[in-house]
Order: structure tokens, then C-alpha cells, then sequence
């Protein structure tokens, strides 16, 4: 009969969690707290890389051919450019579409092109999207070796910008996520102290009887891990309010509606999220109470 | 059953609990372990259940030496033998039923096994109308009769018992040593620690006397000896 014996576990364990309101609220805030800061710098980061990706498939790199390219090296050219590592996709822009591009690009001014309408002057190109952003440097130098290429154009700005942000979020989640489980071990340790302490007379009792050390030891762990769950459920519903409300507001600014560029919705993500912080909720628990234990539980 | 070989305990603080113990308890015996406060009874006791650790010498329980025992073997040993203290240490927040079950609980008994045992125990030792009250509902004898209830319920082979009449009445305590007697004519083995000398002359079973950590005489008979 084990199945008896693990309700029997777990329901000291909910004992436990509830034997010491005042320290289990404490730890449920704290790590509550450490949990949401480190929600928002993980939904702003994946934000950002949902960003960069965006403007990496609408943005490209232009491969401009010389004139004088035939129309087999022009393909040849492209056949190259498709085979490499981290190219998306490739597209070829004729002179005509090259012209209309530009046309929209002046608007009011288009007529000044009427002149190119009969001796189209400009050159024929290839617009090539990436699949990793970070390759951008090595893919153009690598392009410029191949013939008949005139010159690259590409908005390097941008994208090294949206790199560099992307990194410091990434290292400052990383720098919350290490914060947070060094804050949030102690505090549950802490409270797993506090339960062992409580319930001294009882584990003197438990020995007594011949009970496992594991036995004495899986209702602390299942308490650890019955907080840290809580506080992971407590902070999605949080941060799921207030993303929803932070990422409406921003949508709804003129500013954002200008550059075109959306955010991830919270359900999007919500799987993610939801791993990542009921393993951190887990894990968290099962550590603090492991450290309380060796430290506090003579068994 | 339990056999203490030129066993010595000194403390870390210095103190010399056991000098050169050496005794046989055999199976289905009854045994006192008698002496002033101080003499050493609650470290035999302690090393009966492995609490502490010889200094040097070995003690053997049911032909095993456990000087070398592992640390995660020691609960298998603690359940051959049940445990009865002066003060009960009972749990306040369970019933007497809940108290007795715990033990079982905690050998991971089967429900079936536990809802069998534990009203055959209690009706052992006279409670069996008790079984959901707490505790502090029950006078000190009572008491003692479920901490001896929940030390029995696992069918030790040997009941150990330190001072286990010391917190009772002459007649309550009375109560419990007989009890404790006939616990031993159904096989157990019975061991005593007590300085309640009427009740060890009444009672006429075999008595290791202790004084300063030796034993100064060990036979059948009454509290006091001839040294």
C-alpha cells in the first residue's frame, strides 16, 4: 500500500504549511516578489527576441549586382547566396520593382523619377532575410567575395542596438534568476527551520518508533515544495494581470503604431512561463528544505 | 537478546556514565535497572537504542553487534524494540487511536493491518473506550498505558522503559508494572530502568544495580544488595 503512505506524506506536509501561518505567508511574499521581478525581465526579453525576429524577416540585407552581370551570373549569384548557413531567404528585385520601391519610398516627390521611367538606370538586387541576426557581419563579408557584387546595404544600426538590448536583458534575468533562488532558498530553509522546530517532540518521537530518516524527512520536502508552487501560481496570475495591462497600454500608444511592431501576448507565452516558474518553485523548495534539514533535522 | 561486553561510556564532557559494563538480558526475561540518579541507567538505556555510542566495548541485540551498525540501519533496530518514558511523550494534537496508529504509520503498515492492531493494543492495556480522546483527557496512568499501547503496537521483541512509573501515583504506577509483567509473560522482553524501590522488592524479578556507572551486583531479588 505506498499510495497510502505518500497521502499519508503529503498530508503532513500540508500540515506543516499550515501549522505556521505567519513564516509561510512571509516566504509565499518574499518569494512572490523575487518571482514577479524576474517575470518582467524574462517577458521583456522575450519580447525583445520576439521583436528581433520580426524585424529580421521584414528587414534584410540588400546585395546590389553590377550592371553588367549577365542574367545566368545573376542566377549563379543567387544559388550561392541560398546555399549559405544562416540565410532565410533570398529574393530578387528587377529594375522595375527597384523603381516602384523607390516611387513609394519619395511619395510626393516621385515625380522627380519620371526620368528613369524609360532608361532605368537602377541596379537589379537581391534582398536576403537571416535566420540569426548575430550573423549579420560574417554573412555580408562573405557575400562581397562572390561576383559581380556591387555593394551591401543593410540596417546594421538597428539591428546591433536590438542585439546589444537583447543581451543586457538576457544577462539581467540571468543576475534576477540567480538572486532570486539564493533569496528564496534561504527564506523557505528558513521557514522549513521553523516547522522542524515545531515539530521536534514528534520527530524525537518518530525515531523513537523507527521511523527513516526519508520518512522524517519527505513531509519538510513537500512542504518546501507546496510553498514554492503557491508562490509560482500566485506570481503567474500577478504578472498575467499586469502584462495584460502593461502590454495593452503600450499597443494602444501612437508611437508604437508608428514603427509597426507588436508584442507577444501573455497566452503565447503562458507554457513558457508556467515551466519556468513551477520548476523554480519546485526546485527552489526541494533545495531549501534539503538545506534546512541537513542543518536543523539530527536524523 | 540484548548483551553488554566491558561496555564504557564517557561523555565528551568528561563524565564517566558506564565503566566496564558487562550483562546478559536473554530473551522473554524481565530485568530493573536500578541506582541513585546519576548512576548511568539513562545511558545504558540510551545505548540499548543507539542514541549514543559506546566508548569502547560492544553490545550485541538479538545477535547482532551494533557497534558497527550504519546510521540508515538504525531505525530497523529501534523496531524490535518499543520505547516507554517517564514523561509519556505522546503527540497532544492526535487522539490516543491517532497516537498508536502513528507508530504504524511510520513502519509504513498497511491500513487494513492498522485499523487490526491498534484496538487490540488499546484493549490490552485497558483503554479500548478511549480511543478519541486527547490526551490531556486522560490522567497520567492512562496516559502511560497509551505510550506503552503505541510501544507494543509493531509486536516488538523487547519493551524498553526508562523510569516509566516516575511521573505516576504509588498505586497508578503499581498499575503500570503489573501490566508491564504481564506484557512480559506473553514473551516480551522487559527491560526497567526505575528507582522505585518498593515496587522492584514487590515485584521480585532480577535487578542489575548501578553505582557510579558500575554494576555492584546483579541477581533476583529486592532494590537493596549486599556490597
Amino acid at each position: 500500500m505506498r499510495f497510502n503512505i505518500l497521502g499519508y506524506l503529503i498530508k503532513e506536509g500540508f500540515r506543516n504549511v499550515f501549522k505556521n501561518k505567519k513564516s509561510t505567508i512571509s516566504s509565499l511574499t518574499i518569494m512572490c516578489a523575487t518571482m514577479l521581478v524576474f517575470g518582467i525581465f524574462f517577458l521583456i526579453g522575450e519580447n525583445v527576441n520576439y521583436i528581433i525576429n520580426t524585424v529580421e524577416q521584414a528587414q534584410g540585407i540588400e546585395v546590389f549586382i553590377e550592371t553588367d552581370a549577365t542574367e545566368a551570373e545573376i542566377e549563379e549569384l543567387g544559388t550561392k547566396i541560398r546555399a549559405m548557413d544562416a540565410v532565410n531567404k533570398v529574393e530578387y528585385v528587377t529594375k522595375e520593382q527597384a523603381l516602384n520601391r523607390l516611387k513609394d519610398r519619395l511619395k510626393d516627390q516621385a515625380y522627380v523619377l519620371e526620368i528613369y521611367e524609360e532608361n532605368n538606370i537602377l541596379p537589379t538586387s537581391y534582398i536576403v532575410t537571416l535566420t540569426d541576426l548575430s550573423k549579420t557581419k560574417e554573412v555580408q563579408e562573405e557575400i562581397l567575395t562572390f561576383d559581380h557584387v556591387k555593394r551591401i546595404e543593410s540596417s546594421d544600426q538597428t539591428i546591433s542596438t536590438l542585439l546589444k538590448i537583447a543581451n543586457g536583458i538576457r544577462i539581467g534575468t540571468g543576475v534576477f534568476l540567480l538572486f532570486l533562488i539564493v533569496i528564496s532558498v534561504f527564506i523557505i530553509s528558513n521557514t522549513i527551520k521553523l516547522s522542524v522546530h515545531s515539530r521536534r517532540k514528534e520527530i524525537s518521537i518518530m525515531k523513537y518508533v523507527g521511523a527513516t530518516n526519508s520518512f522524517i524527512r519527505w513531509p519538510f520536502i513537500i512542504e518546501g515544495i507546496i510553498i514554492g508552487v503557491v508562490a509560482a501560481l500566485l506570481s503567474i496570475i500577478i504578472i498575467g494581470l499586469l502584462y495584460n495591462l502593461v502590454a495593452g497600454q503600450i499597443m494602444e500608444s501612437s508611437v508604437v503604431a508608428l514603427i509597426n511592431i507588436s508584442l507577444l501576448s501573455f497566452s503565447e507565452m503562458f507554457n513558457l512561463i508556467i515551466c519556468v516558474y513551477m520548476g523554480l518553485g519546485i526546485g527552489v523548495g526541494v533545495l531549501g528544505s534539503a538545506i534546512s534539514m541537513r542543518k536543523y533535522l539530527e536524523v | 537478546m540484548i548483551e553488554f561486553r566491558n561496555v564504557n561510556k564517557t561523555y565528551s564532557t568528561g563524565t564517566e556514565a558506564v565503566n566496564n559494563a558487562s550483562f546478559v538480558i536473554n530473551k522473554g526475561e524481565f530485568a530493573f535497572l536500578v541506582g541513585s540518579s546519576g548512576s548511568g541507567k539513562s545511558t545504558i538505556i540510551k545505548l540499548i537504542l543507539k542514541e549514543e555510542e559506546p566508548t569502547s566495548g560492544n553490545i550485541i541485540i538479538n545477535g547482532k553487534d551494533t557497534t558497527f551498525l550504519k546510521p540508515a540501519r538504525v531505525p530497523y533496530l529501534r523496531r524490535s524494540m518499543g520505547v516507554v518514558f517517564q514523561d509519556f511523550r505522546l503527540l497532544p494534537d492526535k487522539t490516543v487511536y491517532e497516537n498508536v496508529a502513528f507508530a504504524m504509520y511510520i513502519v509504513k503498515a498497511t491500513p487494513r493491518h492498522i485499523r487490526r492492531q491498534v484496538p487490540m493494543v488499546l484493549s490490552l492495556v485497558g483503554l479500548s473506550g478511549k480511543a478519541k480522546m486527547y490526551p490531556n483527557e486522560l490522567s497520567g496512568g492512562e496516559q502511560q498505558r497509551v505510550a506503552l499501547a503505541r510501544a507494543l503496537v509493531n509486536n516488538p521483541s523487547m519493551l524498553i522503559a526508562d523510569e516509566p512509573t516516575g511521573n505516576l501515583d504509588p498505586d497508578t504506577a503499581w498499575e503500570i508494572m503489573s501490566l508491564l509483567n504481564e506484557i512480559n509473560l506473553r514473551g516480551t522482553t522487559v527491560v526497567v530502568a526505575t528507582h522505585a524501590k518498593d515496587i522492584v522488592d514487590k515485584m521480585n524479578k532480577r535487578v542489575i544495580h548501578l553505582s557510579k556507572g558500575k554494576i555492584v551486583s546483579d541477581k533476583k531479588g529486592g532494590y537493596d544488595c549486599e556490597i
